[in-house]
């Protein structure tokens, strides 16, 4: 027994190793930063030289969402707070919180008062408080300080006049502020959303935030799943793990498998996820990871979730669904539980079937879709009506239905003759 | 950084003032000025300086009285004897004169040296020059009350001053900060105090001779005040005497103003203190008395002054004769010199200075006292006179970095001082003379002003221990205040107010009523307070990086494409510049002055608003001269206002400072601008409206720009509107009635070409190598293809030194290659450019996955098909599976399908990864 327990210890200390690792944005983006290429070095190039030879920038990070723009943003701002830690203050606002100007310039005094250790006021006006980051734009810069305006949800604060951008820009561009502006966001083409005023005062720097190479995605996955050797694990522990870990990631079918992942989602946000997975399957009394914990992990991302909730129905259920796509077949847009079983009925007046309920029955078996939700209220109206006189429609098209109903086992030979119909 | 430059040019070889033939020739000059009988007299300052200049042997000469012109010149003995009979009468002065004449003994040590061949002159003078004599004996029969004066001082520590030598002295001494000076002969110290003592004197007296007539309008605030002090009371009475006789005005004057007279200039004790400059300010009445003020400073080897060359070493400042030096220099070397003490201190050796010879002690310069804080130097502030008539300033002190919370850093330059926010009331007695404090650029240009030269570009804030760099533009508060020219006393207490918020120890002192109990409850971003607590913010240290750096090319370029710097000149909008001058001029010179309003329009970044402000601010500078009747300008941009109407609040508020709802406001303005009401006295003057983005103003009923636009029509608006917006043809869009108050006088901002943007490129590089010249021409014509956006072409420019700069920051990191070269070439601006204004759509596709991009094929296909411009994620999925299963490629699913589409929707275009994906295009 208690050569078990401490044959388990390892194992789970590095599993909670590998898990605090892989929820850690500092260190699955540093691998990637040292190279004069990265975005990391080019980010930092630029703030840094915003704050060491006092010019205002204005710079966009875009990207696919996971592509790790806000980490790597983070991770310069960290070392740049390290590095010049009297000489910077970041002011962070969010698209979709701060999308009204003067929400966001209220944020933004409050933020700089907080910084400064001054007197924040609620009823400021809206000249108050962008008159009081102009002032502070200045004294700031007299100071030789760099205030850095993280805007997330870039796209977001492009829309409408544009006051917060004209005013925060133009100021940069007038008094002698140190200040950098990041915008970030997922839409590349949001510098054509600004307004030309404003588009002409922005800086345009550009950082595009891809996908890493196939090159980079091993290496990285080296680097995040093997255990440190110098580290409270044991020596011999640790050895074999890599040595195991290294053993799967040159397999044929390990590369295979990643490929089918990465077909679909390529950003270092959902590997990281996928690997989360694979690792939290791993069998902590073998203490080692297998090719089958990526292959479990795999296959349950690439779970079907409605062809498996059409497994989980009854033949009732499959029927009302067959009789709505056959109602839509026949161009009837809208239909309730009514129309429904007027359809389920003709069915069976025509065929004969053997399954034949009562209209409770059905009725439960159409909540039951409801609670599925294959099936939905069209609108939000009518909440007082009872629910068999809501209009409903199908969330799954015939394609899907078809194949669900191939799969399932005991479907009645009709309806897939009523659906091919 | 800037300070690196000015040791450059100090040890640049070529030096004016080293030759001994331009010694010689300056020497004589003065001499002509020596005579009383000279009627005009030169500017004081400049004869001072060349004063300074002169040989012993005039000296000599002087004494000797051998000829008639040496006689007259020798009345300016009789100043240097005055001063010998101070030390004199110090004895038989009552003893209520002790303290001051203390000072005084302190004061003439180098006198004394000297002392009996004074005697002698005086006794042989006396019959020559009566007049002299009794200015002489006047001024010791009122030395008591100047005397009594001092006593006054409100704060002892700066009561007296040891040297009252005139400003003169001590900006002029020494003719270059690095070199210390040639001097034909050996001059002896004391020798030389005397001399100077005497070129003080001489100017003096030719003063007092025309002081009625010619310098003394006190009356006029501007006018510079002229008052004679001279080795404290003494002169001083004299003045007085002599004023009382010769200038009634002066009476009246007094008894007029029983209150304080705040004057802009001063001139005290033969020098011109003006509110700005700089002073030297007594420490203490103990400080050490032994102290002479030499005007030259002493080799640090052979403890003489003069012979050859003298270099500075930048570590300690001291001065050194190059032949002195071992090895013997024969020129200043470039760059930065260390004497051979303070390389063998840094390498870590005990050394010591060569001791001065016995009997002689080394003296200290101002500049040295100063740096070793045992003298203070501040600003002049604001000058008065008191009720009783005695002279007071106030100051706004200067401190040493050792005094600061931080200590002296170790990129502190020598000569480098900190502005405080720390004022106090000096009286005038206690300044000794003037010293330069220059911003960094002055600095920089400076090379042969003198010892007193020192540095400050920071503010200190002394309660929070914080730097703050000083503003460069410093005059904003003048600016503000000089619409209240007419009297200068309101206007002070104006800027007094402002400043009020720093005047943290006066508060405490008078225990205000006002503020103090309150503070704590104003907010810094209400206007209330007025961004009450903003000064706090400043930095704990002066960050290394911005001192020890040295800039290269590239960043220099980068800092000159700044849009924020302020381009020396403006290139290529002359004409449209010379239209706005002559509508501006011809509005507000006309006698008549009706309104009139002109509407600018162009694209963006075609300069509309920085050529009107530039206007302005000649304009501004005619009425400084006085060419043009003084305006009131306000400025208000259209998006910065939170809504059209409150227009109206900003406006009211930039012309009479208060601030109303929008409502009253219009109200108010209405009273003035329509029914021509004027209420306060300023409100005639002609007032200039600048209207930045002005299609933000126009409202659903557009009654905002009908009312501004309506003013300038009245008779008596005496407005002048300039709006500035992007449409062409914004009057045309607006209602017919404001297209024509506003559509008659327009002018057009047209887009720059590229051989305008490439002028303005070029004319902010101007002597700085860092761009090819195809660099620049390849980026302006690119620009100037697209927009003709000026800021576009310096933001690309800019962009362009950035990778530049980068790429060599990294190749010398990685292999140090001697190749790199440091400029910006064509493949730089290339990748701005395409980094500006391409789309980085190609790019992610190219990265995408397997399945986004087949499902964009997918959508590129059935849009083709169909020819509709949307289509349905179900049929998509369609379109997908056949692709997939004609190509072999597996069909991922549904649900995988749709997160795929999630993720390209912002992807419009293909990539070549998949070969069978192009036929389907």
């Amino acid at each position: 027994m208690g050569r078990e327990k401490e044959k388990e210890k390892p194992s789970e200390k590095a599993l909670n190793l590998l898990r605090s690792r892989l929820s850690d944005p500092n260190f699955i983006f540093r691998p990637l930063s040292d190279s004069p290429d990265s975005n990391y070095s080019k980010l930092k190039f630029i703030i840094s030289t915003s704050v060491t030879e006092a010019c205002n920038n204005s710079i966009l990070l875009l990207g696919p969402r996971g592509s790790g723009k806000v980490a790597v943003l983070e991770l310069v701002l960290s070392d740049l707070l390290q590095q010049y830690p009297e000489a910077i203050s970041v002011i962070r606002l969010n698209g979709l919180l701060h999308s009204d100007d003067n929400c966001a310039l209220k944020e933004i005094a409050r933020q700089l008062c907080m910084e400064h250790q001054l007197l924040f006021s609620k009823v400021a006006s809206f000249d108050d408080n962008s008159q009081f980051m102009i002032a502070m734009l200045r004294e700031c810069g007299l100071a030789h300080k760099t205030i850095i305006f993280v805007l997330d949800e870039f796209d977001f604060f492009a829309q409408g006049k544009q006051r917060l951008l004209y005013s925060l820009l133009d100021a940069m561009q007038s008094v002698n502020s140190q200040a950098v502006v990041i915008g970030v966001s997922c839409r590349l083409d949001v510098d054509q959303l600004l307004e030309k005023r404003v588009r002409s005062r922005f800086s345009h720097r550009k950082l595009l935030f891809l996908s890493p190479s196939k090159e980079d995605t091993e290496r990285f996955m080296e680097h995040i799943l093997s255990l440190p050797m110098d580290s409270s694990l044991p020596h011999n522990y640790a050895a074999e793990f890599n040595g195991r870990l290294k053993k799967i990631l040159s397999d044929e079918r390990f590369k295979e498998l990643i490929d089918t992942y990465l077909s679909f989602n390529f950003t270092i946000g959902h590997l990281v996820r996928f690997l989360f997975q694979a690792v939290s399957y791993m069998d902590l009394n073998a203490g080692f990871l297998s090719l089958g914990n990526f292959k479990t992990a795999l296959s349950s991302n690439q779970r079907q979730l409605k062809l498996e909730s059409i497994r989980d129905c009854s033949v009732l259920e499959l029927y009302m669904m067959v009789c709505m796509k056959r109602l839509e077949v026949k161009e009837q847009t809208s239909y309730n539980f009514y129309s429904v079983m007027t359809e389920y009925k003709s069915i069976h007046d025509s065929f004969q079937t053997s399954d034949y309920y009562a209209a409770n029955v059905c009725l439960r078996a159409f909540e039951h879709l409801l609670q599925c939700q294959l099936i939905s209220f069209i609108d939000n109206k009518g909440h007082n009506q009872s629910v068999e006189f809501r209009p409903v429609k199908l969330l799954i098209s015939s394609a899907e239905l078809h194949q669900g109903l191939k799969s399932y086992q005991q479907c009645p030979a009709i309806l897939l003759k009523l659906m091919d119909r | 950084m800037p300070t690196e430059t000015p040791r450059k040019q100090f040890q640049s070889p070529k030096k004016p003032k080293q030759s001994p033939n331009n010694v010689k020739s300056q020497s004589s000059t003065p001499s002509i000025h020596l005579s009383p009988q000279t009627p005009q007299l030169p500017l004081r300052r400049s004869s001072r300086r060349s004063l300074q200049l002169f040989t012993s042997k005039t000296v000599d000469e002087m004494l000797d009285l051998s000829t008639p012109r040496k006689a007259l010149e020798a009345l300016d003995g009789i100043g240097k004897c005055s001063g010998n009979n101070r030390k004199g009468s110090s004895v038989r002065t009552p003893r209520t004169l002790k303290c001051k004449f203390n000072e005084e003994d302190r004061e003439i040590p180098e006198m004394g040296k000297v002392g009996e061949g004074n005697g002698e002159v005086e006794d042989v003078f006396c019959p020559v020059s009566p007049e002299a004599l009794e200015s002489k004996k006047r001024k010791k029969g009122l030395s008591e009350e100047g005397s009594v004066k001092m006593g006054k001082s409100p704060k002892c520590k700066l009561n007296e001053d040891l040297g009252k030598l005139g400003e003169g002295n001590g900006d002029v001494v020494s003719p270059e900060k690095r070199k210390k000076g040639l001097r034909n002969e050996e001059s002896v110290k004391t020798r030389k105090s005397l001399r100077c003592k005497l070129s003080e004197e001489e100017m003096e007296i030719p003063d007092l001779g025309k002081l009625g007539d010619a310098t003394f309008f006190p009356v006029s605030p501007q006018a510079l005040e002229s008052k004679k002090r001279k080795k404290g009371g003494e002169k001083r009475a004299v003045t007085r005497a002599m004023a009382t006789r010769s200038l009634k005005k002066v009476n009246k004057e007094e008894k007029k103003g029983r209150k304080r007279v705040y004057y802009k200039k001063v001139v005290y004790d033969g020098g011109e203190f003006e509110v700005g400059d700089d002073v030297y300010v007594k420490r203490r009445e103990d400080a050490s008395s032994d102290d002479e003020v030499p005007e030259m400073e002493e080799c640090r080897v052979c403890f003489k002054v003069g012979r050859g060359v003298m270099i500075e070493c930048d570590d300690c400042l001291g001065g050194f004769h190059l032949k002195c030096l071992t090895p013997p220099l024969k020129e200043v070397p470039d760059g930065d010199w260390v004497c051979g003490f303070c390389q063998a201190r840094k390498l870590g050796k005990d050394v010591e200075f060569p001791k001065p010879p016995e009997g002689k002690k080394r003296v200290r310069t101002l500049r040295e006292k100063l740096l070793a804080s045992d003298l203070w130097a501040a600003r002049i502030e604001s000058l008065w006179k008191e009720v009783d008539g005695s002279y007071w300033l106030r100051g706004r002190w200067y401190i040493i970095p050792e005094e600061t919370a931080s200590g002296r850093q170790p990129h502190n330059l020598k000569r480098e001082l900190y502005r405080t926010n720390d004022f106090a009331d000096i009286e005038m007695e206690s300044i000794i003379r003037h010293c330069n404090v220059m911003s960094p650029k002055e600095y920089a240009k400076a090379n042969d002003q003198g010892d007193d030269v020192f540095l400050c570009e920071y503010e200190y804030d002394i309660q929070w221990h914080s730097f703050k760099r000083l503003a460069e533009i410093d005059n904003d508060e003048d600016g503000e205040c000089a619409n209240g020219d007419e009297d200068w006393n309101s206007c002070k207490e104006d800027d007094s107010d402002t400043d009020e918020d720093m005047e943290y120890e006066e508060e405490n002192e008078r225990n205000a009523h006002a503020r103090p109990s309150t503070t704590h409850q104003l907010a810094a971003n209400s206007r209330k307070g007025r961004f009450f607590g903003i000064q706090k913010v400043g930095t704990k240290m002066i960050p290394e990086h911005v001192r020890c750096h040295k800039q290269t090319e590239l960043e220099r370029a980068k800092a000159t494409l700044l849009l924020a710097t302020l381009p020396k000149s403006l290139p290529c909008r002359n004409k449209e510049m010379e239209e706005i001058t002559t509508f501006v001029k011809g509005a507000i010179c006309d006698d008549q002055c009706l309104g009139r309003c002109l509407y600018i329009h162009g694209v963006p970044g075609t300069g509309k608003t920085m050529s009107v402000l530039a206007v302005m601010r000649n304009i501004k500078s005619e009425v400084d001269a006085g060419s043009i009747r003084p305006y009131c300008f306000v400025e208000v941009n259209g998006l910065k206002l939170a809504a059209p109407e409150n227009i109206y609040t900003v406006i009211y508020e930039a012309l009479t400072g208060h601030r109303v709802s929008w409502k009253k406001a219009l109200q108010l303005l209405n009273e003035r601008f329509s029914d021509g009401k004027k209420i306060a006295k300023g409100d005639d003057r002609p007032c200039i409206l600048l209207i930045d983005e002005l299609d933000l103003l126009v409202t659903r009923n557009q009654s905002v720009l009908y009312n501004i636009l309506d003013w300038p029509t009245k008779p008596h608006s005496k407005l002048i509107v300039i709006g500035i917006a992007n449409t062409m043809d914004l009057p045309e869009k607006l209602l017919p009635r404001i297209s024509s108050r506003m559509g008659i006088q327009r002018l057009c901002f047209g887009p720059y070409n590229y051989q305008q943007l490439q002028e303005i490129i070029s004319s902010r590089l101007k002597g700085i190598d860092a761009f090819e010249k195809q660099a620049v021409e390849f980026a302006s014509r690119k620009v100037a293809a697209i927009s003709g956006d000026a800021r576009r072409a310096l933001e690309i420019c800019r962009r362009a030194a950035e990778i530049a700069d980068y790429n060599m920051k990294n190749q010398i990191s990685s292999v140090n290659s001697s190749t790199v070269k440091d400029v910006v070439t064509m493949a730089d601006v290339d990748a701005a450019i395409q980094e500006m204004f391409q789309a980085p759509h190609v790019q992610v596709m190219k990265s995408c996955s397997k399945l986004s991009k087949i499902f964009l094929t997918a959508m590129v296909y059935e849009l083709y098909k169909t020819g509709m411009g949307e289509t349905t994620f179900e049929k998509l999925a369609m379109t997908f599976s056949c692709l997939c299963t004609s190509n072999g490629e597996a069909f991922p699913g549904w649900d995988t399908l749709l997160k795929v589409g999630d993720d390209v929707a912002f992807a419009l275009k293909d990539s070549k990864d998949l070969p069978w994906l192009a036929k389907y295009l």
